[in-house]
């Protein structure tokens, strides 16, 4: 019952995304003459264009020694280009209200472009410049380097930033994925314009290309405009991937010390890849277990019925070569052991007991519905087309993903729960002055 | 973000300004239909907003309380977000804690939060539920239970709320600090939202009751309404559920019209957590509605220009030019229900002290305040204000924020409305007396941030 309702819903946001249109959402996916792939929603509700790409390759990708020189040179791009330094470029993009931007994942370079649509020319201008003639002068490398470094020492000190950073480093030891996206000092004091130059050749290439569009703005126009800003880029070879992940098989916890009074707490196991089979009862397994807002076990444990913590959560995370599942939560150094023991309670009782019916259906219908809630913007649409094409999904999931989720069964539930809360492969990291937790022993 | 009003207004708007393509396009843009406010009031003086827009099939619902931690007392500070997070424990009708679970097994999501002048709380979910959260709103609106079974592991949750966002950070601690000197010890604005640990400690039962029945009446909350949905829906929605409700007599909400006495003020905190030091000025500034509130939109251009983004004046002289600093901002906000600051950052670079910094800062603001500004860096910082205001209205959730800020300081739909003629009408002339009225020794507090050492 409540299921047919949300699908409705759901539905209905396919009719709604663009307005005028009948039927459902016209996602159009198209080729342009120069050979880029694109999804577009032309939404004319509001006087923007949004645009949201991607580039295959990321930090996991950093040369030796380079640590953090992607993050820099994607950062950079927006730094100068043409004959247009920093300030000059900089300028324009506000003069234009054009707001640009890069940033760098584990494995991939993302780029975003707000515009209004009536300045779409030289939105799509800058987009080509900052592409195709990035500057790299080098007094702006000295000025982001050392902001750089700035904001590594910060992260240093924030116990949230160093518990994430540790869990990453210990769950993927060995692997490239355990390196900090941002860099380290060394990495960073070794980099170069010409070594930024490179870097941005190395990975700005059409090969493995994804974009998508929404707002004011026709197929043409857009084929157009991505044709300047993309077409004279190399088509060339992205970096090969990092090697498949394999996860740990013994349970460790690791303490860092920090001098404030409360502790945060990673509990992170191997999660579950995108396009596994059981990904839509993992995704209810979680919701249940610390999925979105207030209702789930550990919301009611940890923080209503004891007080333990303010936030506390569970999340599924991707990446290209491996999968987390991670629980978190801040509690104060005296009684994070306590809130430790909870979660890790919680966890075996779904391992063992698995989700109630009750629950499975509260769960198909808020995931169901939750995704119309985060269309709130152009941008946060454009997105959403990106995430579908990096999954490697069709246009028209956005119709078949209730139908996926209303598949899935308790026994699914069941299945995955024992498959993924496994205690032997539970990483625990803890940043604070923690009573009654303690690392391993060294080996 | 304030958003554009009425194409009345913006029709004519920029016709007189524009001289650079993008004001131009602005220009157009503002040609375009806006997404206006249509209000109504019930008998019981219940305000309603509703901002329709068809673009997603969602809508959201926000109640706004005119109470905040401003409107409370020195000894029991946090009453007003201890009383926030009593509101998801229950009422007669709906057990606690299942408020936010009905929200999210019908497909929707909740949530709240307290400022310095009101409290919110707001659910977003689709069109066919907005009955369904309207009526479990309205009930909470008087029915709350307030018990000591619940307010004891909540205040444990506040504690926690507290330390992850104050205790365990350095900066919090010293904005709190920046507070009490800035606005004068135990007065509203000084006091911090979450309130000091002592007085989360001590609030009980019947401290929390007293505010909810002192504050929450429909006469003293606004009911904003933005997404898939019409006037009249809202209106009869709001009838049935709101209506009902008897409304209160609520005291005049008072704000000091005058800060700290004893300024100017240096506040410095050395942490041993701190590795990356920062140096800020804060000054006494009027808002929409306490002060010379004449220059709150001068004020507004004054931040653009000076330190809104990394072309302004402050980011080329300490960060590019000078290189004394690694980042540098200017900020103000006039929402406020009494006086205001007018703020100004910079991270200082490597191996420049905060002397150095100061230094660079002084002769920046003297630069702007015997030069003057010209008129086109007037209107480059207009237009991106303008600009920011036209993305706004890109984003559901941004409407209701902004109305919901406006009518809780003070504010009117109309002077909403007017905000972008009010920008535009901002002159070079005006920037320059505004900056000189804000910018006195006698009104600011200078904050450092250092490593415990003291080495910088």
């Amino acid at each position: 019952m409540k299921v047919g309702r949300a699908l409705a819903a759901l539905l209905a946001v396919l009719v709604a995304l663009a307005p005028g249109m009948a039927g459902a959402i016209d996602i159009k996916v198209f080729t342009t003459p120069a050979g880029i792939k694109a999804w577009l929603v032309e939404d004319k509700s509001a006087p923007v264009v949004a645009l949201s790409f991607s580039f295959a390759g990321g930090t996991a990708s950093d040369p030796a020694g380079l640590a953090g020189i992607t993050d820099l040179m994607a950062g950079m791009l927006t730094d100068g280009a043409g004959q247009f330094p920093a300030q000059a470029f900089r300028r324009r993009q506000e003069d234009a209200a054009a707001s640009l931007g890069f940033s760098a994942s584990l494995d991939r370079v993302r780029g975003s472009l707000r515009v209004l649509s009536a300045n779409r020319e030289e939105g799509f201008e800058l987009l080509r410049l900052a592409l195709g003639q990035p500057r790299f002068d080098q007094d702006m490398l000295e000025q982001r380097r050392a902001q750089t470094i700035a904001s590594l020492n910060q992260a240093a000190q924030r116990p949230a930033s160093v518990a994430a950073r540790t869990m990453m480093a210990t769950e993927f030891a060995g692997h490239p994925y355990a390196a900090d996206p941002d860099g380290t000092r060394e990495g960073l004091a070794a980099v170069t314009p010409d070594l930024l130059k490179k870097r941005a050749a190395a990975l700005l290439l059409r090969s493995g290309l994804v974009v998508a569009a929404v707002g004011d703005i026709s197929e043409a126009e857009l084929a157009r405009q991505l044709d300047r800003a993309f077409g004279s880029l190399p088509l060339g070879t992205p970096p090969a991937l990092p090697p498949q992940w394999v996860p740990p098989t013994r349970p460790r916890t690791v303490v860092v010390e920090r001098p404030v009074p409360q502790s945060t707490a990673l509990l992170a196991l191997p999660g579950i890849a995108r396009d596994d089979p059981e990904w839509y009862a993992a995704l209810i397994m979680n919701h249940v277990l610390g999925g979105g807002g207030q209702q789930s076990r550990l919301f009611n444990e940890v923080r209503e019925r004891r007080g333990l913590a303010y936030s506390v959560s569970s999340g599924l995370r991707t990446y290209k070569r491996g999968a987390l599942l991670v629980v978190s939560t801040g509690s104060a150094n005296e009684r994070i052991a306590e809130a430790i023991r909870v979660i890790k309670a919680e966890m075996t009782r779904l391992r063992v007991e698995g989700v109630t019916e009750a629950e499975l259906a509260d769960a198909k219908t808020y995931l169901s519905g939750a995704l119309a809630l985060s269309l709130d913007s152009s941008g946060s649409i454009a997105s959403l087309l990106h995430s579908l094409q990096i999954d490697g999904l069709s246009p028209d999931h956005l119709t078949k993903r209730g139908q996926l989720i209303a598949a899935v069964r308790l026994d699914d539930v069941r299945r995955v729960a024992r498959r993924l809360l496994r205690d032997e492969s539970l990483t625990t990291v803890v940043v604070g002055k923690p009573v009654g937790v303690a690392s391993d022993p060294k080996e | 973000m304030p958003l554009p009003g009425r194409r009345a207004v913006l029709g004519g708007l920029l016709a007189g300004v524009a001289i650079s393509p993008p004001t131009a396009a602005l220009a157009r843009l503002f040609a375009v239909e806006r997404r206006n406010a249509e209000t109504f009031t019930l008998a019981n003086g219940l305000q309603a907003i509703v901002l329709p827009s068809r673009r997603a099939p969602i809508v959201t619902q926000v109640v706004v309380y005119k109470v905040g931690s401003a409107d409370e007392t020195f000894g029991h500070t946090g009453a007003a977000h201890f009383l926030e997070h009593m509101m998801f424990k229950g009422t007669d009708r709906v057990p606690a804690g299942e408020f936010s679970r009905i929200v999210s097994r019908n497909g929707g999501r909740d949530n709240a939060y307290t400022t310095f002048d009101s409290t919110g709380y707001h659910q977003t979910v689709a069109p066919e539920r907005l009955e369904l959260v309207m009526r479990m709103e309205a009930d909470r609106m008087t029915g709350a239970r307030i018990t000591e079974r619940d307010v004891v592991p909540e205040r444990q949750v506040i504690l926690e709320e507290r330390r992850m966002r104050t205790d365990n950070v350095p900066s919090a601690l010293l904005d709190e600090a920046v507070r009490e000197q800035l606005y004068g010890r135990h007065k509203s604005y000084a006091m911090p939202v979450i309130g000091y640990v002592d007085d989360i400690k001590r609030l009980g039962v019947n401290d929390l009751l007293a505010f909810y029945r002192r504050h929450y009446a429909p006469n003293n909350a606004i009911l904003i309404v933005a997404g898939d949905t019409t006037t009249e829906a809202v209106r009869k929605l709001a009838e049935k559920y709101y209506g009902p409700i008897a409304n209160r007599r609520v005291e005049p909400r008072r704000r000091p019209s005058h800060g700290g006495t004893d300024l100017p003020q240096k506040v410095i905190r050395a942490d041993a957590r701190v590795v990356e030091p920062r140096w800020s000025r804060l000054w006494l500034a009027p808002s929409y509605r306490v002060g010379e509130t004449k220059y709150a939109y001068a004020l507004q251009v004054l931040a653009r220009l000076f330190g809104g983004s990394e072309t302004s004046r402050l980011w080329r002289a300490v960060v590019v030019d000078g290189k004394v600093g690694l980042s540098a901002w200017a900020s103000y906000s006039p929402s406020s229900l009494g006086l205001t600051s007018f703020d100004i950052g910079v991270h200082p670079a490597p191996t420049r002290r905060m002397a150095d910094v100061e230094v660079a800062v002084a002769d920046e603001m003297k630069r702007l305040l015997d030069g003057g500004v010209t008129a086109a860096e007037v209107e480059r910082a207009q237009n991106q204000l303008l600009a920011g205001a036209i993305y706004a209205q890109d984003s559901l959730a941004s409407g209701p924020r902004l109305y919901g800020t406006a009518l809780s300081t003070g504010s009117t739909v109309a002077d909403v409305d007017a905000w972008p003629q009010r920008i535009a009408d901002v002159t070079a002339a005006d920037v320059q007396a505004a900056a000189r009225h804000v910018w006195r020794d006698d009104g600011a507090v200078t904050a450092m941030l250092t490593p415990a050492e003291g080495t910088r």
